[in-house]
């Protein structure tokens, strides 16, 4: 049997609390700068579901910003710190979470992540945080105007890659499983949910094709691609770019598929904690070594290498493009050289001949 | 006996690094040291391949190893004070321990260069990547014909492995020094190595090549082996970049399609060439 169903949104509320009662709930919430933000719900009315993408994504909870790694204890009582061996306490976060209200977007970001972090080296901290979350996805009825995730099949709805996803249907949501464990939640607490009827279909084509609808940016990046491997992206073009990045690192940041980080060891009275932070490529220590030389020190360099991983290198590699079309870095790049920017330019170089 | 907990433990989280203890420290050159460190004799690795060596409190940072895996359950790191860490690491005196993960990377194609003479060209502290290499084709004579080491530093002073030079010319190895500024004891050349070509008998078409150093040496010396015929897939050197993580995951060292840390630090200039790495 397929594992669609119906919930009235009556439920709903019930519904997270009895999912909150072994798990961490986290949902899109309106901080105090007006921003969404994914964070821990006390309050389950207070979740926004009808706003414009969070900045930054839930990746923040599969790879957060700050995150110990490793501690070495040095208890007094224990030997002096170099000499001998202590045990290094692994600090993979156990905890369970059920994130609500992820878009599709940030869902199909999933298959391309498992891949980078669960290839020939496992990342354990990523992976013991992927195993212990479950996302409950809602399908955008109303795409925001920064969004193509159309254009890229990541969104707005999807037909497979989520745990549980919800369709807006007014009064009612038309739930679907698409995970084991997803289908194993909604079968513990069967008795809230029942069968879809035809209604209940017909109403979720409609919004389906009502939200297809909405979208202002119909942008796919295969064209782009197949510019930039036909070498008639020329490195003035790029040159352009680098010279509108501020190198505030922002697309990265909010980007849900951007994954460097850099390791440091932090010095505490009590141990030794290695964590790794966030990092980027777009800033110039980035590649920078022993001595001063710093390979990508041009911003050409290193603007040029943020598309070609994601434009080129990601399909090459792992077999997907590194966006979804969230329109994250529309919201945020001061420079207007965002995704959707640069791949309509590029495009753009296509009709006007290989001159700009 | 937690030192196998460890160990044992490291298999899970690739972060985790075991310990190893540092048996003997001798100073090569000003600055640059050798650390023995007494490993499982379990433990193997090859030429090419390095660990990431930590120091708690100051972080971890890519080193070459230096010996090969059955010299008795020592491991051989060659490590220049170059910043932080290995600063750190200069500080730490026998009996002590020190972080180890890996090994990592792909090591040197030992056995594409089967059977053929080989240059091996190396610059400064380039010369560590290359001692277990050079050890290799010691004891394998039959892999290789003739084998020769064209090593350049900047002063006699600075030169490592000194005593173990005589060594491998017994072991059958055509050793030619050179120095950008030599002393009154010194007998060798005086310049650069992409210089000394002439001293390297052999048919460049059929040889191979080993080559680490800085960064413009590497390029000079691909570039003119190229020149004097030799394929480029057989021009084989290993790289150098900023890494934190060693396993694909960090981002640091990712340069054209390729993270040096998990797809090299071995490279062909075939490779480079056609991936735009260097
Ligand atoms: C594959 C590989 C093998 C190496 N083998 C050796 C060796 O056998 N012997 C040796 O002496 N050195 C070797 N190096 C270089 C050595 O890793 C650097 O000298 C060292 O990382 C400098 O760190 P630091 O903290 O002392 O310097 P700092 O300048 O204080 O560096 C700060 C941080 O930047 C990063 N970093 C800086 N320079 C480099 C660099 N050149 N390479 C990688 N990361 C860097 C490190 O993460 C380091 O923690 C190797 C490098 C690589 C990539
Ligand atoms: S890109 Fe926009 S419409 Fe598409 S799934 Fe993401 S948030 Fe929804
Ligand atoms: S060192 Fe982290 S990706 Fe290569």
């Amino acid at each position: 049997m397929k594992g669609e169903w119906i919930l009235d949104k009556n439920h709903l509320s019930y519904w997270l609390r009895q999912l909150r009662k072994d798990r961490q709930l986290i949902g899109p919430l309106r901080d105090e700068g007006r921003d969404i933000v994914f964070r821990t719900v006390e309050n389950i009315h207070e979740i926004v579901l009808d706003c414009p993408a969070s900045l930054p994504s839930p990746k923040e909870f599969l790879f957060p910003q700050y995150e110990p790694m490793l501690r070495l204890n040095s208890n007094p009582s224990s030997p002096p710190l170099r000499k001998g061996v202590r045990a290094v306490e692994d600090l993979t976060d156990k905890n369970r979470r059920v994130i609500f209200g992820v878009r599709s977007c940030d869902i199909s970001t999933l298959g391309l992540l498992d891949k980078f972090y669960l290839g020939k080296y496992r990342d354990p901290y990523y992976e013991q945080r992927r195993k212990n979350t479950l996302f409950i996805s809602v399908v955008c009825n109303n795409p925001e105007p920064t969004c193509f995730c159309i254009g890229l099949a990541t969104g707005p709805y999807l037909e497979k890659g989520f745990d549980i996803q919800l369709t807006d249907l007014g009064d009612r949501y038309f739930l679907q499983t698409g995970s084991a464990e997803g289908a194993r939640t909604v079968r513990s607490m069967a008795f809230l949910f029942r069968r879809p009827t035809k209604l209940d279909y017909e109403d979720q084509y409609e919004v389906f094709l009502s939200s297809k609808a909405g979208f202002q940016k119909r942008i796919g990046l295969e064209g782009v691609r197949q510019m930039i491997l036909s070498g008639r992206v020329k490195d003035d073009f790029w040159q352009w770019v680098a010279g509108r990045c501020f190198e505030c690192g922002g697309c990265v940041y909010e980007c849900p598929l951007c994954t460097c980080f850099t390791v440091t060891d932090r010095v505490y009275p009590d141990g030794i904690e290695r964590v790794r932070l966030w990092d980027t490529c777009l800033f110039k220590g980035f590649t920078r070594m022993a001595g001063g030389v710093i390979p990508n020190e041009k911003m050409v360099l290193r603007t040029k290498r943020w598309y070609y991983h994601k434009l080129i290198h990601y399909p090459e590699t792992l077999g997907d493009f590194g966006c979804v079309g969230c329109g994250r870095c529309t919201i945020t790049c001061p420079g207007k050289i965002d995704m959707a920017t640069i791949a309509t330019k590029i495009k753009g170089l296509a009709l006007n001949g290989d001159g700009e | 006996m937690n030192s196998n907990l460890i160990a044992r433990q490291a298999k899970n989280n690739i972060y985790l690094p075991f310990n190893g203890r540092i048996e003997e420290i001798i100073p090569l050159a000003p600055d640059v040291g050798l650390f023995r460190v007494r490993v499982e004799s379990q433990l193997t690795y090859s030429p090419g391949q390095f660990f990431m060596v930590s120091v708690w409190g100051a972080g971890e940072v890519p080193i070459s190893v230096a010996s090969l895996p059955d010299e008795g359950g020592v491991l051989d790191l060659c490590i220049r004070k170059a910043g932080m860490v290995t600063t750190a690491i200069h500080s730490l005196q026998t009996g002590q321990s020190i972080g180890l993960r890996g090994p990592y990377g792909n090591g040197f194609p030992l056995e594409a260069s089967k059977g053929r003479d080989i240059v091996v060209v190396a610059g400064g502290i380039g010369i560590a990547p290359l001692r277990p290499l050079i050890h290799w084709l010691i004891r394998n004579p039959d892999k290789a014909g003739q084998v020769t080491l064209l090593y350049g530093s900047r002063s006699p002073e600075d030169m490592v492995f000194r005593d173990e030079i005589e060594k491998w010319r017994e072991g059958g190895i055509n050793v030619v020094l050179t120095v950008d500024k030599g002393n009154e004891k010194w007998n060798g050349h005086i310049g650069l190595v992409t210089g000394l070509w002439h001293e390297v008998r052999t048919d460049f078409k059929k040889a191979a090549a080993y080559i680490c150093g800085p960064e413009i040496m590497i390029k000079a010396a691909m570039r003119d082996l190229f020149f004097l015929g030799m394929p480029d897939n057989r021009i084989i050197t290993t790289l150098e970049a900023h890494m934190k993580c060693g396993v694909g995951k960090c981002g640091h060292c990712y340069a054209g399609p390729k993270y040096i840390c998990t797809d090299g630090p071995v490279f062909s200039y075939e490779e480079i060439k056609k991936h735009a790495i260097l």
